[in-house]
């Protein structure tokens, strides 16, 4: 697999997730997130994760940069490499403005209070939010608070990119504008995952694909590939504009 | 595969320097502090107002209706009240402060302990204008400033141990079963009843009652120090005190111990 890949940046090794809730419920209570993932990520690749809603890509991610242990199995992460999850809205506080919240999601992200400061201009400028940056973020609207969120991950910088679904969000005109800005980043050699449930996305922006279904691997390789499997196992339902999307 | 695993993969770790943790817990506190302030008609004037008026409730109750019988009962009541309220809300916050916290749990791979800890910076910043007004309230009844006030900076010292380990603990208990978040609050309404807040530990009747209350309860303990300070220029017992701050140190590193240790485990918990 990937043999003109230099080396393994990340690495899935038999993977499984479940956990106990609260109360007892189907299978005494228990969930099975993952179930004996094994996965590997290349240095300067983009790595595509599409599946439907609720079948652990989110969780893959987690595992991924460490937030969560598996249950068993391991995870393995090159040597000295960073690895950052970015989703949007991170830690944003209602009563706080846009920069004040920017400049605190920078900070629980990794850089030191005068990286963040350094970045709050930029951030400002790019999220096109004008003097509504300086207003809480109470009185922003979703497309608003996506543009904020958005800029603020962007200005993250590390080895691995773990990216949550953050291009699926806002209106039109930005998501071409943060789409733009993604791909510029990917290929600057930069590591990416690339969680996402659009197969355009996944087709335009990543080298390889892997299709996660109830917690397996279903497919895994060249992205126009995996795609077919995802949608001849989707049983074609799905109107065609929603599979160009 | 077998390349990179030969580098001997990384343990994915949370843990950040401590100038950084330090800056962020500062950080977090003060935006919090801000956000509260900017919610409030009042803003921070509410940090000595809802101190107050908890002081002024007890007043009316236990000197004016039930009449306390003690001439000085209002310094009495402020001086354990403040320093009793830092405590009980400090705790109770600092419990629950992981799970009001999981969305940046679920996306972040950060020290857990720095949750708790910005909810006790942001407390310990409000308690130093608490203690400043109840200085000055001091001065102004008649009571003199004292050498022996020196003495409140080890005593607030333990005090802040003390709110860290027991934050600490309850943090991890209510991620662990949200049940806790009740307990702890029933547990501080018991310890306002049992800790000598609006009675005085040491008219029991009886001093070995009193040493034994003061033994069992190390916030019973506190609160009389903090009396014995500033109403009575008198030292606390220095090695009751330095107990406290043993047990109060060694619970605190077995509770970072457990967190970091078991900080994915605490995130499952938290995200389930």
């Amino acid at each position: 697999m990937s043999a003109d890949h230099e080396a393994v940046m990340l690495a899935l090794d038999d993977v499984s997730l479940s956990y106990h809730s609260g109360r007892e419920q189907f299978d005494h209570g228990s969930h099975h997130v993952l179930d004996r993932v094994s996965l590997e990520v290349y240095e300067g690749e983009t790595l595509g994760i599409i599946g439907r809603n609720g079948v652990g890509k989110s969780t893959l991610l987690r595992l991924m940069s460490g937030i969560l242990a598996p249950t068993s199995g391991k995870v393995y992460q090159r040597s000295g490499k960073s690895c950052a999850l970015l989703t949007l809205g991170l830690g944003f506080r209602p009563d706080l403005s846009g920069r004040n919240n920017a400049r605190l999601a920078a900070m629980l992200q990794g850089a030191s209070e005068e990286e963040a400061q350094s970045h709050l201009e930029d951030i400002k400028a790019f999220s096109e939010l004008g003097d509504s940056f300086e207003e809480p973020v109470k009185t922003y609207s979703s497309g608003m608070r996506a543009r904020l969120g958005f800029t603020t991950a962007l200005k993250t910088h590390v080895d691995i990119l773990l990216i949550d679904e953050v291009l699926s969000v806002g209106d039109a005109q930005f998501r071409q504008k943060a789409a733009q800005a993604m791909r510029k980043r990917i290929k600057s050699d930069q590591t990416v995952v690339f969680v996402s449930h659009m197969e355009a996305q996944i087709r335009r922006i990543c080298s390889r694909a892997i299709y996660l279904d109830a917690g397996r691997i279903v497919a895994e390789g060249e992205p126009r590939e995996v795609m077919r499997v995802y949608r001849h196992s989707m049983g074609d339902a799905m109107p065609p504009k929603n599979r160009g999307r | 595969m077998i390349e990179c695993r030969a580098q001997k993969e990384a343990k994915i770790t949370c843990l950040m320097p401590l100038p950084q943790y330090l800056r962020l817990m500062d950080t977090m506190a003060r935006m919090s502090l801000r956000a509260d302030a900017a919610r409030y008609y009042f803003g921070y004037l509410w940090w000595l107002l809802e101190p107050l008026l908890y002081v002024a409730v007890f007043y009316v109750v236990f000197d004016l209706i039930l009449d306390s019988r003690r001439a000085d009962f209002l310094v009495f009541l402020m001086c354990g009240k403040l320093a009793f309220i830092w405590f009980s809300k400090s705790v109770n916050q600092a419990s629950n402060s992981m799970v009001a916290n999981k969305g940046l749990i679920g996306r972040i791979n950060v020290t857990k302990t720095l949750f708790p800890m910005a909810v006790i910076q942001e407390g310990l910043y409000r308690q130093v204008a608490v203690f400043a007004l109840l200085l000055v309230f001091l001065l102004t009844s008649g009571y003199s400033a004292s050498w022996t006030w020196i003495c409140l900076v080890p005593v607030i010292l333990v005090n802040y141990l003390m709110i860290v380990a027991c934050s600490f603990v309850g943090a991890c208990l209510v991620c662990l079963m949200r049940d806790f978040s009740m307990i702890i609050t029933l547990a501080m309404t018991f310890l306002l009843f049992t800790s000598g807040v609006f009675w005085d530990v040491r008219d029991l009747g009886d001093p070995q009652k009193s040493e034994l209350v003061m033994a069992v309860n190390p916030l019973a303990f506190m609160l009389d120090a903090y009396r014995q300070i500033l109403m009575h220029a008198s030292a606390p017992d220095w090695l009751h005190l330095g107990l406290i701050a043993i047990g109060s140190v060694v619970l605190m590193a077995l509770m970072v111990w457990y967190i970091r240790r078991y900080s994915q485990f605490l995130a499952l918990k938290v995200l389930s």
